[in-house]
């Protein structure tokens, strides 16, 4: 197509020559850290940024914000050279039909480490998620500053009447969900950022989460470690740094996709109830013997949460850690919730200072988002002996007690077997509705210690002291009874175990009108 | 394809419920392992064929060892 350039007399009559150099700009932005450096990049085994995010979001949906921030290099006429991209690459996107905010470090510029126009984009996207109430996905791979900064450049400082860079950090938690992935080896100002998430995954095969990475630890330390020691998925998924782990990227990505589902878009809405074909009043044979009634016999709480849930729709969250207790999100008549649970098989399911913690985090997620809370109880109390006395675990199980009680979301608790001690009360929020199965037992503490203290001199001057102390057990495991429970309506009622998901899925829909009243920032929200 | 099953805890094992070569439901007990005073089972996760046993009655076994293989 021809195009007017000139009015006859010399002068230019349109922009094309600056439209050319925008799309010029363009293409190198699109180049990222260009084709040798994206070809060592894949040679390791990773997508760049902008393959995770294209890997992430529904097709072409990617809006982005800011592709020509950047350093550009002009010659002595004042042309373009080149354009040296930012290197943290943000903006809009869908996933399944829902929008949201994307952005991650450009591993290929600078290893990650903020340039100058990429620190600027990636403090920005907590404030877009903010602005536009929507998720925020952060896709790290790369460092923080170095002391280097940026290539000698004599740049200015921040002014002081900046906002602190951490607070909207803090506040896109209180307001949006926000979901992170460590996708390479992610240290400093990045890590701290991937692990103030409400959901964060880390990809096995390629990312590592740091302080500070090998040579600063050897020269500062004496410590020989490698990447992989210092801050791999082994360390960071039993430590709790991060949720879960993942096989790799897409695995990472995918899981970010499945935890958003059960999410509003932001504090205001309310979580979006999904279509369910399962239907509320299937009644599990299995849940009639699924507790052992001889009282050592652990069970498989997984298998009983998988019977009363939405089939298929229990996703779990911080598998690797505080293992006592199970923390995790699914549907039930497509509504979605937050389920918590104990898991007798490890440590008898007994509360320790980082399921606690575990725990706490969790009823913040779900207090933050309107997610009502199912809990499925099995509490021995708090982990007793020395390391649990020297983990602090009492402080850290009353702030999981105190966290529970200034809830306002709706609890249901369905006392699975045992709710003892102090730990038990963490399990209960205000108002909750509690059903309870023939096999609870509740008392101040289970009665295999319980009659060992208080009957010692009773046990001690019997004959068969042992005998004795069994039948003293026997005696008092008979009184914890729940039916006298349900006279006094301590609990709402005693139930058929195989009667729980019919009870549940009448319960949602008794509480679904009373979410509405709860939209809005909640009284506390989330700390990493 | 083989599934295996790892030991959640350190722990003693108590009884060994199959062999080698046996047919296995999905959440059949497999073993069980005593700790801290309570029996844990450890069920299928899939049905299957056995294809090896690493434990035996009485051992004394580390979190995060391979206990039973299952082919299905």
């Amino acid at each position: 197509m021809a195009i007017n350039t000139d009015d006859g007399r010399g002068t230019l009559l349109s922009w094309q020559k600056e439209v050319d150099e925008i799309h010029r700009r363009r293409e190198m932005a699109r180049e990222q850290g260009g084709e040798e450096a994206i070809q060592r990049h894949h040679e390791r085994g990773r997508l760049t940024i902008r393959e995770r995010i294209d890997a992430l979001l529904d097709k072409d949906s990617f809006d982005e914000i800011g592709m020509g921030a950047g350093e550009a290099s002009l010659n002595d006429d004042g042309e373009l050279e080149s354009l040296t991209p930012a290197n943290f690459v943000l903006g809009f996107g869908r996933i399944g039909g829902r929008r949201c905010v994307v952005g991650g470090e450009d591993f290929t510029l600078k290893g990650g480490s903020p340039s100058a126009a990429g620190l600027r984009k990636s403090v920005y996207s907590e404030q877009l998620a903010i602005r536009h109430r929507l998720p925020l996905v952060r896709l790290h791979e790369g460092a923080g500053g170095s002391v280097g900064g940026s290539a000698g450049k004599k740049t200015l400082s921040a002014p002081v009447y900046d906002p602190a860079r951490f607070r909207s950090v803090a506040q896109a938690l209180a307001t949006v969900p926000v979901a992170s992935a460590a996708l390479g080896a992610v240290a400093g100002l990045p890590a701290a950022r991937l692990v103030s998430s409400h959901f964060s995954v880390m990809s096995r095969s390629t990312a590592q989460i740091l302080i500070a990475g090998p040579a600063v630890v050897q020269r500062a330390m004496g410590e020989k470690k490698t990447k992989e020691e210092l801050g791999g998925a082994q360390v960071h998924t039993r430590n709790g740094t991060v949720d879960n782990a993942a096989a790799d990227e897409i695995d990472s990505l995918q899981q970010i996709q499945r935890f958003l589902r059960y999410l509003p878009d932001s504090v205001w809405d309310l979580p979006p109830v999904q279509s369910c074909d399962d239907p509320a009043d299937r009644c599990e044979e299995h849940l009639l013997e699924i507790v052992p009634r001889e009282r050592r016999r652990a069970f498989d709480m997984r298998r009983l949460l998988s019977l009363v849930l939405d089939k298929g729709s229990f996703f779990e969250m911080g598998r690797g850690y505080g293992r006592s207790q199970i923390t995790g999100l699914a549907t039930l008549l497509g509504q979605p919730v937050g389920v918590w649970a104990n898991d007798g098989k490890y440590l008898a399911g007994a509360m320790t200072a980082d399921g606690a913690q575990k725990a706490r985090r969790f009823i913040e997620l779900c207090e933050t988002f309107h997610l009502p809370i199912l809990s499925f109880v099995d509490e021995p109390g708090f982990m007793i002996g020395s390391q649990s006395e020297q983990a602090s675990t009492i402080r850290h199980g009353a702030n999981t007690v105190l966290t529970a009680v200034m809830s306002n979301v709706p609890w249901a608790s369905i006392m699975v077997r045992r709710s003892f001690g102090v730990a038990q009360a963490a399990h209960y929020g205000p108002d909750a509705y509690v059903l309870a199965w023939p096999s609870a037992e509740t008392g101040p503490l289970p009665v295999e210690g319980g009659v060992a203290v208080a009957f010692h001199r009773e046990i001690a001057a019997a004959e068969d002291p042992e005998a004795k102390r069994r039948e003293l057990e026997e005696q008092l495991a008979a009184r914890q009874s729940p039916f006298p429970r349900a006279e006094a309506l301590s609990v709402h009622e005693l139930i058929d175990p195989r009667e729980t998901r019919p009870m549940l899925c009448r319960w949602i829909e008794r509480i679904q009108p009373l979410l509405e009243s709860l939209r809005g920032p909640s009284g506390f929200s989330v700390r990493p | 394809m083989t599934s295996t099953i790892e030991l959640e805890t350190a722990g003693t094992v108590w009884k060994v419920m199959v062999e080698p070569g046996a047919s296995v439901d999905e959440y059949q007990t497999l073993f069980i392992m005593e700790v801290m005073k309570m029996e844990v089972p450890y069920d299928s996760p899939v049905a299957g064929k056995v294809a090896a046993v690493h434990i035996a009655e009485g051992d004394v076994v580390e979190e995060g060892m391979v206990a039973v293989e299952i082919e299905s």
